[in-house]
């Protein structure tokens, strides 16, 4: 299986708060992720920490076999490489819903305007938002703006899709029009890595489950294993909590 | 009644403008000495910025009858450098008198009372001829020909009251006397037996005012400041005394000589063509310069002044405005633009370690003493310094009017930068986030994503800048920059009218506050853009219950 993120050893701390600790972690082509674990123990901090918007205190993140840790490594050309979909949507409010998925295409992958509108109005049908490239984010529901925010990171085409509790959110009747977004995402072969609260997506759509606790994996397998035979205490009192 | 209404409206407006603006413009005696001394660091060596074969003269071309503006160049008037009015007056006469006898060129430089001693020292006037009395104090810092005029002290009372039959200044026992602060006038008061000396007041216009409005019985002037008066408002009239009768005074207070950079060749050759003109020309040059000096109106009413006001002195007006609006305009934009610089700079995240931290502290720490500094020093001192320094201590002539915009920039930039990197800061980290996660570094991020926003947000206080500015640019009349309120202290400087002058200045003034504001609402509108969008209907509309949601 051709990796396409590889962690080795990762640790992070905020002061002397340790939040990471040693994380050894894939992920591999075509493959859908999914995080889970009780609140405070580290799977935002893992997931920022994946693209960088926290520094990693220690370890290595090997894409394309390179560790781009090392400090001569670019930065924002790699994440481009890392879509990202955030649990508060973070739309450019300044941008209308199509500028949100062009200006990234054009300022950082120096797409043309006209390609890059194709190519954002590909991945606003996707989503189900062509109707509303006019709209400025103030003007949609929650449900709404985070089918955008998934077609601003999809108009990228990177390699990986991170998600950030993506439904978390959202008002409940939002939430199915978000996940049946996703679980299309998933069946169409994108690598898919989510922390998410929603164990029956997890369990449904992805190919392989992380519990993380107290900042290190405890566990992960597929969601069979995860979720019908966990092998840890800890997992299997979590999921007690949840389910 | 409703006239008299208008009479109090207008003496409130008056007082304001006396107290807030004029006050701090024309102290006429012993300040200008005081500001130039300090500024002095290393003497010009008297050379004027201007070619060698013209004679460049320092006047306000504002004190009837040595000096005065006017629109054409009527009794001998000489056209006012860089300006499309003229100069007319006694001093003018005598300025002419001087540049022949030189063979020179004259040029006449309208320069505000408190900006001649440092405009001649730092080498942008050859002369300053504009009644100034040779004082002490001056004569510290610069050098004066021979006597050019001597005048006598005289009181300037109301028509038709008991003082104005005074021959004596006994006859003056238990009036209310003032004199303008800082001169000799107001320590000769208490020569007068039982006088109630009154509080000395900044400037004519004041004790004009004053006289006026009946808060005191007389003030004491030389005398084609009374005649002036008295010929421009027929209110006032003017008491002479006898030898013996009046007041006791020094010759150097009364006399009126050429201000000259020290040790200059110049007064050797001025104190010999001063010689040449006698005291029967003296006297008819001052003479007909009472006579010519611009108009009294008679008994017209504040209303008829208005309207006369804005008739003749219309394109004054309007070019002073005009002058307003360019500095605080450009200004307001150049500004804005240093303080979108300064404002992103100081927002870059800190690097962790390194020479970039390093380095990124000290230009932090320069821009904090900049932002202190012009927000900790108010406009019209950095204005002096600004202006005047760069022509001591560098020997920069700055252009007036670049000089102006470049003062009202740094200003600007300096209150912006703060009003900007508390809009930076204000935005949502989400969006400096999501930024990031598309691949963007801190200026893309900034010019696509943060600034658009923080520009939106803080449209309001540029706008709230933008009006300061116009109201503010008022101070830079001690540059002699031809804004507004300067071209209004020369147009009241000669009609004596100062509640209609003003009063015209102020509608201007607001005039153009009001609509910069209705603009920039309107601008405000526009990028906000429409509050509905239009849902893309050219494909079958679908079941899904959203597609109506986003119009509410
Ligand atoms: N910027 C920060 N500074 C200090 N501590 C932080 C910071 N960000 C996160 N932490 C701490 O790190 C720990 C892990 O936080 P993180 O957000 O990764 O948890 P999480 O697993 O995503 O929880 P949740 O399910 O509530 O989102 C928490 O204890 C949190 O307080
Ligand atoms: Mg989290």
């Amino acid at each position: 299986m051709e990796k396409v993120i590889e962690i080795q050893h990762l640790s992070k701390s905020f002061g002397t708060h340790e939040v990471l600790k040693d994380i050894d972690f894939t992920v591999n082509k075509g493959e859908v992720v999914c995080i889970i674990g009780s609140s405070g123990s580290g799977k935002s901090t893992l997931l920022r920490c994946i693209n960088l918007l926290e520094r990693p205190s220690g370890g290595m993140i090997i894409y394309n076999g390179e560790n781009i840790l090392d400090e001569k490594h670019d930065i924002h050309q790699y994440r481009t490489k890392l879509g990202m979909v955030f649990q508060q949507f973070n739309l450019f409010n300044n941008h209308n819903v199509l500028n949100n998925c062009i200006v990234g295409q054009v300022k950082v992958l120096g797409r043309s305007k006209e390609d890059a509108k194709k190519v954002a109005m590909k991945y606003l049908k996707n989503v189900g938002m062509e109707k509303y490239v006019n709209a400025k984010p103030s003007q949609l529901s929650g449900g709404q703006k985070q089918r955008v925010a998934i077609a601003r990171a999809l108009s990228m085409e990177p390699d990986v899709l991170l998600f950030d509790e993506p439904t978390s959110a959202l008002d409940p009747e939002m939430v199915g029009e978000v996940l049946k977004v996703m679980k299309d995402l998933a069946h169409t072969g994108l690598t898919m890595l989510v922390v998410t609260h929603e164990m029956a997506f997890a369990k449904e759509v992805s190919d392989r489950v992380v519990f993380m606790d107290k900042g290190v994996i405890a566990e992960e397998g597929t969601p069979e294993l995860i979720f019908n035979n966990p092998t840890q205490d800890r997992t299997r009192e979590f999921l007690k909590r949840t389910l | 009644m409703k006239r008299k209404l208008w009479m109090k409206i207008f003496t409130i407006l008056m007082a304001m403008s006396l107290l807030l603006g004029l006050g701090a413009g024309s102290a006429r005696y012993a300040q200008a000495a005081e500001v130039s001394s300090d500024i002095v660091v290393e003497s010009a060596d008297g050379s004027a910025s201007g070619s060698e074969d013209e004679f460049r003269v320092g006047m306000e071309a504002g004190y009837p009858p040595f000096n005065w503006t006017q629109t054409d160049d009527s009794n001998g008037a000489v056209r006012i450098d860089g300006n499309k009015e003229y100069a007319g007056g006694y001093d003018v006469q005598i300025a002419k008198k001087v540049a022949e006898g030189l063979g020179k060129k004259l040029v006449i430089v309208k320069t505000e009372w408190d900006g001649l001693v440092p405009a001649l020292v730092s080498g942008k006037i050859d002369a300053i001829i504009a009644g100034m009395s040779p004082t002490a104090e001056r004569k510290e810092t610069i050098d004066f020909s021979d006597i050019y005029y001597k005048s006598d002290l005289i009181i300037v009372v109301k028509k038709g009251e008991a003082y104005e039959d005074a021959t004596s200044i006994a006859d003056f026992k238990g009036a209310k006397i003032t004199a303008q602060l800082n001169t000799f006038h107001y320590g000769v008061i208490d020569q007068i037996e039982g006088v109630i000396r009154q509080t000395a007041m900044d400037n004519f216009t004041a004790m004009r005012v004053a006289l006026e409005a009946g808060m005191i019985d007389g003030y004491v002037s030389e005398k084609p400041e009374g005649v002036s008066a008295s010929m421009a408002n027929s209110n006032f009239a003017m008491v002479e005394f006898d030898k013996g009768k009046g007041f006791a005074t020094a010759e150097e207070d009364t006399a009126i000589s050429v201000g000259i950079a020290k040790d200059s060749e110049l007064t050797g050759q001025i104190n010999e063509i001063l010689s040449g003109i006698s005291e029967e020309e003296r006297t008819e040059l001052m003479d007909e310069a009472i006579l010519e000096q611009p108009a009294s109106g008679g008994n017209k009413t504040s209303f008829q002044w208005f309207i006369d006001i804005m008739k003749e002195n219309g394109p004054m007006f309007l070019r002073g405005a005009g002058m307003t609006l360019l500095i605080s305009l450009t200004g307001t934009i150049l500004g804005f633009l240093i303080g979108l610089l300064v404002g992103v700079i100081k927002t870059i995240p800190m690097p962790l370690k390194g020479a970039g931290r390093t380095a990124q502290k000290i230009i932090n720490g320069l821009l904090s003493v900049y932002v202190e500094f012009f927000r900790g020093t108010p406009m019209i001192v950095q204005a002096m310094v600004i202006y005047y320094g760069s022509a001591l201590a560098f020997d920069i002539h700055m252009n007036r009017l670049a000089a102006a915009i470049f003062i009202v920039s740094i200003n600007t930039g300096a209150y912006m930068s703060e009003i900007i990197r508390g809009g930076i800061v204000s935005i949502d980290k989400g969006q400096f986030e999501a930024a990031q996660a598309v691949g963007m570094n801190h200026v893309q991020t900034m010019t696509n994503v943060v600034l658009p926003q923080v520009i939106r947000n803080i449209l309001p206080a540029t706008g709230n800048e933008f009006v300061i500015n116009i109201k503010d640019t008022s101070v830079l009349n001690v540059i002699a920059v031809t804004e507004l309120f300067f071209q209004t202290k020369s147009v009241a400087g000669n009609n004596f009218r100062y509640f209609e002058s003003f009063f015209v200045a102020c509608i201007l003034y607001f005039i153009m506050t009001f609509t910069v504001t209705r603009i920039l609402r309107h601008i405000e509108k526009r990028l906000d853009g429409p509050a509905n969008y239009n849902m893309i209907t050219n494909q079958a509309p679908d079941e899904d219950t959203d597609s109506t949601a986003g119009q509410a």
